[in-house]
């Protein structure tokens, strides 16, 4: 069994639901974010590529990928950063991370890991997110977790539950009866990077 | 030892002691309040720290290896200077090493996982194992060298000490896989690169030994004749020429496609966010190469400018290297403002160079230490 996610390019709107809906379920703290919509070719965010007229807006939403050889895995010197044998997903375990930052170096997904430069801060004052998530801890690096909380109550990850457009599917890869087999079936699809070895679990439909 | 010379030793103490715990006092209020002090972020998330880390480690490996060649390549005159070497790799530099990796990491206190859960694939693991056998064989070797020195053993034991240090020296390319060995990385993901951290080791290892050199000869701790410090300048000056061609031929490289990722990173090192300390490199590499390699003077004055260059150059040679490609990610579409986001270039923060100068000193108060109560000298 190994988890998956696919992402339908063509179904975003770049709407940012997913990060958000990420955010409040992980509770994550102020500058981090486990889950961006990326703006292709734009300079700034939500801005087009191109010259007018001839304008266009493409989003790639962007978490870990979940490589199933995972360049972070290899790159940690304490192994606090691991691949479970039983799902694939590849997770981080707080209380062992020395924050030396050498897995963000070792990702070629720039950005999905995010290290805690100071004590965890929250936009507002009351704590939000679900219960069942791990606390976020000073001087350790975090990311997706592909919300294995929700998953050991047999629920899918927040985002592919927010997702307005159901531009996003999640499951078991290697049964094809599962919403992500099904999802990529007859589909065209890339996924990113993949020219780094790292084989990541996000198919891009397009 | 003479009474002037100990006074300098003493001073010399006092000096780098007050320096070290400024570097105490900087690295406590890192502590405190995070390595949001530091002007790293998401995406330079090394800086200062880490290519003190490289330089030290570099002295270590040098220093231990030309503490070597004189004992296995017959090189007599160079011997007596030898445990000063040796020492400099046993200690100083070492301790400056892993003191530049530990105020780099978040959690400090949780280092021990380095003995306890150590991950064999990871080449910065690799890099622990490398450190603590340097740390052994020079402690060792300067031993073996002191006894020597004092008749207690004959010069043929140290031979096997010393082809271990030796190779051990020639080892330190090792340290460069924690870069060359990753594909996130396309600018460290060559094979140059290995080549050039062990050029820049030994370049700044000569350096380091030389600017020693000069000062332990004027506060009379040995009397070294310039000649042979000469002959150290002009394999430091080689050592660099070479790296300044891998240098020349990555910005070559990186520049003809004319676009891309490598196009993007090189064209900010050399006119872009980093140029003003790409042209600095430049001018303190020619500059050091002129100087090290000019007829040197009765008292060698321009050898040890010289040497003063290199270890800059090596300085910027390194953390241009980090900058120009962690400047530059695969993935560089906009989006949400992640921590340290909006920054073009990475100048290091004052309690990054607090810290830093402090780990300095406390390597140089060690080797003081070393050279008043070990039989180092002459
Ligand atoms: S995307 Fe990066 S962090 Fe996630 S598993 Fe792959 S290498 Fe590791
Ligand atoms: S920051 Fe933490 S998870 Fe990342 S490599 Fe270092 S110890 Fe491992």
């Amino acid at each position: 069994m190994r988890y998956a996610m696919a992402i339908d390019i063509k179904k975003c709107t770049g709407c940012h639901s997913c990060s958000v809906a990420c955010k409040v379920e992980n509770n994550l703290p102020d500058d981090i974010w486990w889950n961006r919509v990326l703006t292709v070719g734009g300079e700034n965010m939500d801005t087009p590529m191109g010259k007018f007229p001839n304008v266009k807006m493409e989003y790639l939403p962007i978490n870990c990928q979940h490589c199933e050889n995972p360049a972070c895995v290899k790159a940690c010197p304490v192994g606090a950063t691991y691949k479970r044998k039983e799902d694939g997903i590849v997770v981080q375990d707080y209380d062992k991370c020395i924050g030396c930052r050498y897995c963000m170096v070792a990702c070629p997904y720039s950005g999905v890991r995010q290290f805690n430069w100071k004590k965890p801060e929250y936009a507002i004052d009351i704590a939000m997110g679900d219960k069942d998530v791990t606390k976020h801890q000073y001087n350790t690096v975090e990311k997706c977790t592909f919300c294995v909380h929700r998953l050991a109550r047999g629920e899918k990850p927040a985002c592919i539950e927010t997702c307005p457009n159901r531009a996003r599917h999640f499951g078991d890869i290697d049964d094809p009866e599962s919403e992500v087999s099904k999802a990529i079936q007859g589909r065209t699809y890339f996924k990113l990077l993949e020219e780094k070895g790292t084989k990541p679990s996000i198919y891009y439909l397009t | 030892m003479s009474a002037q010379t100990r006074k300098s030793i003493n001073i010399s103490l006092a000096v780098f002691s007050v320096l070290a715990v400024i570097g105490v006092v900087c690295w406590i209020l890192q502590l405190t309040k995070g390595l949001q002090m530091t002007n790293l972020g998401t995406t330079n998330m090394w800086g200062l720290y880490i290519t003190g880390f490289m330089i030290f480690t570099g002295v270590a490996a040098g220093s231990l290896f030309f503490a070597s060649v004189p004992y296995l390549f017959r090189l007599d005159e160079f011997k007596p200077y030898c445990r000063i070497s040796a020492y400099v790799g046993a200690v100083s530099s070492i301790v400056a090493a892993s003191l530049f990796i530990i105020v780099d990491i978040g959690n400090p206190e949780r280092v021990w996982l380095f003995i306890t859960s150590g991950n064999f694939t990871s080449p910065m693991f690799w890099d622990f194992i490398i450190l603590l056998s340097y740390m052994v064989i020079s402690v060792i070797f300067t031993r073996q060298l002191i006894l020597v020195h004092e008749g207690k053993k004959d010069e043929k034991s140290v031979k096997p000490i010393a082809v271990l240090a030796f190779a051990a020296g020639i080892l330190v390319f090792v340290t460069s896989f924690v870069f060359s060995f990753q594909t996130a990385r396309p600018m460290w993901n060559t094979p140059a690169q290995p080549l050039s951290f062990l050029l820049a080791a030994f370049a700044v290892a000569l350096a380091v030994l030389i600017i020693l050199a000069f000062i332990l000869n004027k506060i009379g701790y040995i009397h070294m004749p310039v000649p042979l410090i000469s002959k150290m300048a002009k394999l430091c000056a080689l050592l660099l020429a070479a790296e300044l061609l891998i240098i020349i031929g990555e910005v070559l490289v990186g520049l003809y496609p004319g676009a891309g990722g490598e196009y993007e990173a090189v064209s900010w090192l050399v006119a872009g966010g980093g140029a003003i300390r790409f042209w600095l490199e430049m001018a303190a590499v020619v500059g050091a190469l002129i100087l090290l390699t000019r007829q040197a003077s009765e008292k060698g004055g321009t050898i040890l400018f010289g040497a003063i260059f290199a270890f800059a150059a090596v300085y910027l040679i390194k953390s241009n290297f980090l900058q120009a490609e962690l400047f530059h990610p695969l993935l560089n579409y906009a989006g949400p403002v992640m921590y340290g986001d909006g920054a073009f270039y990475y100048i290091p923060s004052l309690i990054e160079i607090g810290v830093s100068v402090g780990i300095v000193s406390l390597g140089a108060f060690l080797l003081v230490i070393g050279l008043r109560a070990l039989k180092l000298g002459e």
